[in-house]
């Protein structure tokens, strides 16, 4: 029989055939999931769930961008909410948060899991959650909302968290303004091009030289990406997917002028460095150990990001 | 008439004298700010005790080292436990003289001994103060300002960026050197890392403090009120500090992205250095472009020193260092044909590459000189008993260690468990 830890060990065998790619990569962390959700499951002795019910990843894994290591975000949408449902599925994501945690994925700091809550829920209850999060417009749950737009069913009834979705989608519709909060929300860039074009490295510590791809490079794609899907109703949740949507609709293909081509590169490089940094999870990369092409490379990509991010930020703000 | 002016030189001397003994408590700020909460404490307190500790030695011998008859290669040989006699026919009181010439062996001191931060014995600053305030302070003040062999080719050194700032900072550097980085502050693999001082504020109210005490500093080493010449040297002060603040804030803005708060603070300051030496010889514009070079100067300078791993807690190196000499070496370029009072016009005033080149000999005598001597004397110190406190006594913070108190024990005591 298969235990947390028996997984673990096959996924550690295994992981390293797919550092090739992010697409076969992402859907290798999808199987081990599911695994870990057959288990959780199994250990409720109960031999179905009481009722339907979707589990969705998001972050990196929702967007289907993780890399070789990634701390856990995920969520439940079941039916209906009674005593025993709202019992089962509190125990369920308690137990699928500490399989994830066994097989590898590190509990989320921000508490973005099955066990908070928050983040489990009856369709209904997460219907009135997301009203409120989006009339409260606070920092806090703006931020939630953006969080759940990258929502990824794993498992489990799969027009959920669509039709969540499209309240997002029909609200910020009558409401301009929530579309301005989100923009408001993921405005700030890590500058990382100085003001003579030279790339701005860390100064300190033991990435010194280093540039931090995550907050540089891929997150003013990213949320930029994701604020256009939201204007546009895209339920999609890979960036790349995003964007093939987005280019479809006419509007935007200057904006988004190598912008797909640019993150796929950035992909590319983050899995490289998985590759040196002997598999431990990292976001640094050294540029001065970096080839004269590679570095013009990354420049490009760090330019093309952020007048991206910049563009999508003055179309989305009031 | 005379006696008019004896007065007036005297008190305009002695309110600049107290303006540099203020200048401690900037230094005071600016080092504890620069450091960690743990060497609070310590910092204070032994800023304190060392001017205390220096201004003796200064009675006793500095003095009369710099200034006094009989004088060999070295030194000069009288005035020693200097009594408050007047000279008669100076132009102002011996005795304002005295104190004011004791505020800058002071300074000298603090500034070398910044290159101990929060890593050396507490006994190592005492043999050391008084080892520098003998045998290293006083040799280089009387070879500028004692009419020594500096002082004979003309050296041009205002207030002091050679005799007071590039000293000090020669010490620093063989105390860094020799003392080794603090705990933490490389990595293994080369990298360094940023050991953030615990107060920002107090080290901008320190650079404030020292900015404001330098107008005694500079505009004092007139010593005089005589056509209110002091008026000029305080405006070249002032201005010079300003442009070093602007650059070092473009500079730092330009390659990092974001004006840098430290280097900006560094730049005010290396102005004021590097202003030391030509403030009384230099025109107006020159200034400004002296502290502009200054202010760029010092920001390359501290990523130099960070490179080759060494360790500068409070950018003494840089700060009094690099600024130090390029101080001293603009008069050689700017040095106008009215003000070169002392030694000739610069290269840009037709004086062609002979003060220019004196300029450089004075630096490489003095900053040598400085450092070889302060390498000997800590190098014995090292062997005979040890400079630098324990592993355990440097993580626990030298308020604790050196002192048996903290600066901010409210802060500190939970910490001090983990060493009971």
């Amino acid at each position: 029989m298969e235990t947390y830890e028996s997984i673990r060990e096959w996924k550690d065998q295994h992981i390293t055939n797919f550092l090739d790619d992010t697409l076969s990569l992402n859907d290798f962390h999808d199987q081990v999931m599911h695994k870990v959700m057959e288990i959780a499951k199994s250990k409720l002795k109960k031999d179905s769930p009481p009722c339907d019910f979707t589990w969705f990843i998001t972050g990196s894994g929702g967007r289907f961008e993780q890399g070789f290591i990634s701390d856990q975000d995920h969520g439940i949408v079941y039916e209906i909410s009674s005593e025993e449902n709202d019992a089962y599925f509190k125990k369920l994501g308690n137990e699928i948060s500490y399989g994830l945690h066994i097989t590898g994925y590190p509990y989320c700091l921000g508490n973005i899991m099955s066990s908070n809550p928050i983040w489990c829920k009856s369709l209904h209850d997460w219907q009135k959650q997301l009203q409120q999060w989006m009339e409260d417009e606070s920092f806090e749950t703006i931020r939630q909302l953006q969080i759940f737009y990258d929502a990824r069913v794993l498992q489990g009834e799969f027009g959920y968290v669509n039709h969540l979705k499209s309240l997002i989608y029909e609200y910020q519709l009558a409401h301009p303004f929530l579309l301005n909060r989100f923009s408001a929300n993921v405005s700030h860039v890590k500058n990382v091009i100085g003001p003579m074009g030279q790339i701005l490295v860390e100064r300190h510590g033991v990435y010194q030289g280093c540039v931090n791809l995550k907050y540089a490079a891929f997150l003013p794609y990213v949320n930029a990406i994701r604020l256009l899907s939201i204007k546009e109703g895209i339920f999609e949740t890979s960036t790349l997917a995003r964007m093939d949507r987005l280019i479809q609709l006419n509007d935007y293909e200057k904006i988004l002028q190598n912008c797909e081509r640019n993150f796929l590169d950035l992909l590319k490089y983050r899995l490289s460095l998985f590759r040196v940094a002997s598999y431990s999870d990292t976001h640094y990369l050294n540029i001065e150990k970096l080839s004269k092409i590679e570095r013009k490379e990354i420049k490009r990509i760090l330019k093309d990001g952020k007048r991206l991010h910049d563009e999508v930020i003055t179309l989305t703000s009031l | 008439m005379d006696d008019v002016m004896y007065l007036m030189n005297s008190l305009w001397t002695m309110v600049s004298a107290i303006l540099v003994i203020f200048m401690i408590a900037g230094f005071i700020l600016l080092e504890a700010g620069s450091t960690r909460m743990k060497n609070a404490g310590h910092v204070a307190g032994k800023t304190v005790f060392t001017f205390g500790l220096s201004s003796l030695v200064f009675w006793a011998v500095g003095y009369g080292f710099i200034f006094g008859g009989d004088a060999n290669f070295f030194i000069g040989m009288s005035d020693f436990f200097y009594g408050g006699d007047l000279i008669e026919g100076a132009g102002l009181a011996t005795t304002v003289f005295f104190v004011f010439q004791l505020a800058f062996a002071g300074i000298a001191i603090t500034i070398a001994l910044g290159g101990f931060a929060e890593r050396a014995k507490f006994s190592a600053y005492v043999i050391f103060t008084i080892l520098f305030g003998i045998i290293i302070y006083p040799v280089i003040a009387h070879w500028i300002w004692g009419g020594g062999w500096l002082a004979e080719h003309g050296k041009q050194d205002f207030a002091g960026s050679t005799v007071v700032h590039l000293t000090g900072a020669a010490a620093a550097l063989a105390a860094t050197i020799l003392l080794k980085p603090r705990i933490g502050k490389f990595n293994k693999d080369g990298s360094s890392n940023n050991i953030a001082g615990h107060n920002q504020v107090y080290t901008a109210l320190g650079v404030l403090i020292l900015f404001v005490g330098w107008f005694g500093f500079n505009a004092g080493s007139t010593v005089s009120v005589d056509a209110a010449f002091f008026g000029f040297v305080a405006l070249n002060t002032a201005l010079a500090a300003s442009a070093g603040a602007v650059a070092a804030t473009l500079i730092s803005w330009m390659a990092l992205g974001k004006p840098d708060i430290t280097t900006i603070l560094n730049g005010a300051l290396a102005g004021l250095v590097a202003i030391t030496a030509s403030c009384a010889f230099v025109d107006v514009w020159a200034s400004v472009v002296i502290g502009f070079i200054a202010g760029v100067l010092v920001f390359y300078s501290t990523r130099f020193f960070e490179k080759r791993r060494i360790d500068d807690p409070i950018f003494a190196l840089s700060v009094h260092g690099a600024a130090g000499v390029w101080g001293t070496l603009s008069t050689g370029f700017f040095a106008t044909k009215e003000l070169a009072t002392v030694g000739k016009p610069g290269l840009f005033y037709g004086g062609g590459f002979e003060q220019l080149g004196v300029q450089l000999m004075g630096v490489v005598a003095c900053g040598v000189f400085a450092f070889v001597v302060s390498y000997a004397i800590l190098f014995i110190m090292k062997k005979a008993g040890g400079i630098r406190v324990t592993e355990e006594e440097e993580i626990m913070g030298l308020d604790m260690s050196e002192h048996g108190s903290y600066g901010y024990p409210e802060q500190m005591m939970l910490d001090q468990s983990k060493f009971k």
